[in-house]
């Protein structure tokens, strides 16, 4: 009976046998194929005339200022993220209204739609033609092949992480600990801080990371509302794409490596604190409980 | 929850760092902005020629000119400007796009007076090949063998493609292919359908077909002279083919009234338009692969630009809009002959 031993002996056996080397030599093939050979390609290709050209690209203005727009654009787009995704997940899971599983669908409609397409609708809305194009005229704000629409566009494209990432996170909040506190007399203000926020936090470390990677790495929509207009509209991304076409591919590979790294920094960032914290709350509470 | 403070104050001071670079450049008096919005193949040449115009307008006025440059297909430039892309000065490949951008309402004025009809350089369809024509492909007859595979834009999405197209069509209606009689369009449209049936892979844009020709795909890229050119002076070891019939690509460049009314920039607008015209603007299109307008140069240059046998326009085709319907239609030539290739017949 295979399912009585396999706890005991059977479990030593596996863990000796050379089946457990075949599935470990499998899964690192698998990503190393996948992840680490294309980047290897990549740095290979960066660094093919030696570090010199490397460091021209990371330090020519034309990059630098593609670089400075993506990260505004991806930083105010994570502040917003953290607020709006936050509250929003917080009314799915704590309330209860008429409309919630639209609410619920909607949000995943940014997983589904064409990133190309999110800027054609954004260009339908703001465009010359667009509906709301006579009142931003009006109010003098560009929109369209300008920095607010791509601000839209990364909106948009990066709006379901911080609330898929949320939502587990404040279901499985102890509400013990909130009434409480309540009980206590503390204000719901307190509450949220003290109680609710310490929580709550690597949940939101988490999906402000998954958000910024996002919308460092947006590229259809802010090339079709942004229009990819050098030194104003130009993103990194963009600066990539155009260097592929120009055929100036040690600047595209290396903006490329510079961008991924960062990224790859942020993940690591936010792994490390989440760990760090982990421990620190089992020290806290080692002795308590 | 210290660090998480500590976190948070870093990403404020980048995030107001990033906030404070991004500040657009002013229009103040001695300062002045002019944005292009142009197709792909030319940039290289741009790069070249904006500087030259900077210090010739500086040396006029005084005044310094910042540029803001675009480059996207011909048609996404040309829908980008309809959407409100608010470029001053158009560069497109073909007419039927500035006239798209004319039928919006936002050029007004008449952008074909000019000598030139508002035309600033020319190429022809051509053909690049792999280094030393293993295939030995001369001319347009020879792109129906069997097992030639073909790379070409898909007339669809790069306005430029369609010039592959009349290209190919145009050379079996002036009976320039053996086998093909003269001006009989349904055996033109037949050996069109040859062609596209060696098709193996349609890029969304010019630059990127020629681009996966570079990486090793297929045995041919229907593309312009200047691509050629281009890639071959990027160290490139392809060749050029050119087929002893083929059609002229004019390139078309217009001043946006809409534009330029709006910011106050159609004096230097209409200057860096004029300066394109230039023998020195020239010569630089010239260097870039680019067949010129200016006679003069062009005659220098004959070597490097051989005279096609058969050199026809987009006039034999009566015009664009007759083009436009009966070419890539609805119900077009082109349109029902990919329908029927694609669909397996």
């Amino acid at each position: 009976m295979p399912f009585k031993n396999i706890g005991g002996e059977k479990m030593q056996q596996i863990k000796k046998g050379w089946g457990r080397w075949v599935l470990i030599f499998l899964v690192l093939g698998y990503m190393g194929f996948l992840i680490l050979a294309p980047i290897t390609a990549l740095v290979k290709g960066a660094f093919e005339n030696g570090l010199m050209p490397v460091l021209r690209v990371i330090t020519s203005p034309v990059f630098l200022q593609s670089l400075a727009l993506s990260l505004k654009i991806a930083i105010i787009v994570v502040i917003l993220q953290i607020f709006f995704g936050t509250s929003i997940a917080w009314v799915i899971v704590r309330q209860e209204f008429v409309g919630k599983p639209l609410l619920n669908g909607l949000i995943d409609i940014p997983f589904s739609i064409s990133p190309v397409v999110v800027g054609y609708m954004l260009l339908m809305m703001f465009g010359r033609n667009g509906y709301l194009f006579p009142i931003m005229e009006k109010l003098g704000i560009k929109v369209a092949f300008a920095v607010p629409g791509m601000f839209l566009a990364t909106l948009f494209v990066s709006l379901p992480f911080m609330i898929r990432e949320m939502i587990p996170v404040i279901k499985n909040l102890d509400r013990k600990q909130e009434f409480a506190a309540q009980t206590l007399g503390a204000s719901q203000w307190k509450v949220f801080w003290r109680v609710i926020f310490p929580q709550i936090k690597h949940g939101m470390i988490y999906g402000l990371t998954l958000t910024l990677a996002r919308a460092l790495g947006e590229f259809g929509a802010v090339l079709v509302i942004g229009g990819g207009v050098q030194g104003r509209t130009e993103t990194t991304t963009l600066y990539i794409f155009r260097c592929l076409d120009e055929r100036r591919y040690i600047e595209a590979y290396t903006a490329s490596i510079f961008l991924g790294s960062f990224s790859v920094l942020i993940v690591f960032l936010a792994d490390w604190f989440k760990r760090r914290q982990i421990r620190q709350h089992r020290n806290d509470n080692g002795f308590v409980g | 929850m210290k660090s998480f403070w500590k976190l948070t104050f870093l990403l404020t001071i980048i995030f107001s760092m990033a906030a404070c670079s991004g500040g657009e450049t002013s229009q103040t008096g001695d300062e002045i902005k002019l944005i292009l919005g142009a197709y792909t193949t030319p940039r290289e040449a741009y790069g070249e020629i904006i500087p030259l115009f900077q210090e010739y307008w500086h040396e006029k006025t005084g005044q310094q000119v910042v540029f803001e440059e675009s480059y996207l297909g011909s048609g996404a430039q040309s829908r980008a400007v309809i959407d409100g892309f608010e470029a001053d000065v158009v560069a497109l490949s073909l007419e039927a796009d500035v006239t798209r951008i004319q039928e919006a309402g936002l050029i007004t004025h008449d952008w074909k007076a000019s000598e030139t009809g508002g035309i600033v350089t020319t190429s022809i369809v051509a053909f690049a090949v792999r280094s030393g024509n293993p295939e030995n492909i001369q001319d347009w007859i020879d792109l129906t063998r069997s097992g030639v595979e073909i790379l070409t834009p898909n007339p669809s999405t790069s306005g430029g493609a369609m010039w592959n197209v009349l290209g190919a069509y145009g050379a079996a209606l002036r009976g320039q292919i053996d086998g093909v009689p003269a001006d009989d369009p349904e055996a033109a449209r037949t050996f069109l359908k040859q062609v596209l049936a060696n098709v193996t892979v349609m890029d969304k844009a010019a630059r990127d077909s020629i681009l996966n020709f570079e990486k090793g795909i297929g045995d041919l890229a229907i593309t312009y002279e200047n691509e050629v050119l281009v890639g071959r002076q990027s160290g490139q070891d392809y060749e050029l083919v050119i087929p002893s019939s083929t059609i002229l690509i004019e390139n078309p460049l217009a001043v946006v009234d809409a534009s330029v009314d709006k910011h106050g920039t159609r004096e230097v607008a209409e200057a860096f338009v004029e300066f394109l015209f230039t023998p020195q603007a020239q010569e630089v299109f010239s260097q870039h692969g680019l067949r010129v307008v200016n006679s003069d140069i062009a005659a220098a240059t004959v070597d490097q630009y051989p005279i096609v046998e058969d050199l026809f326009t987009i006039e034999n085709f009566g015009g664009w809009q007759s083009v436009m319907e009966d070419i890539f239609g609805e119900s077009g030539v082109y349109t029902r002959a990919i329908l029927e290739v694609q669909g397996g017949e």
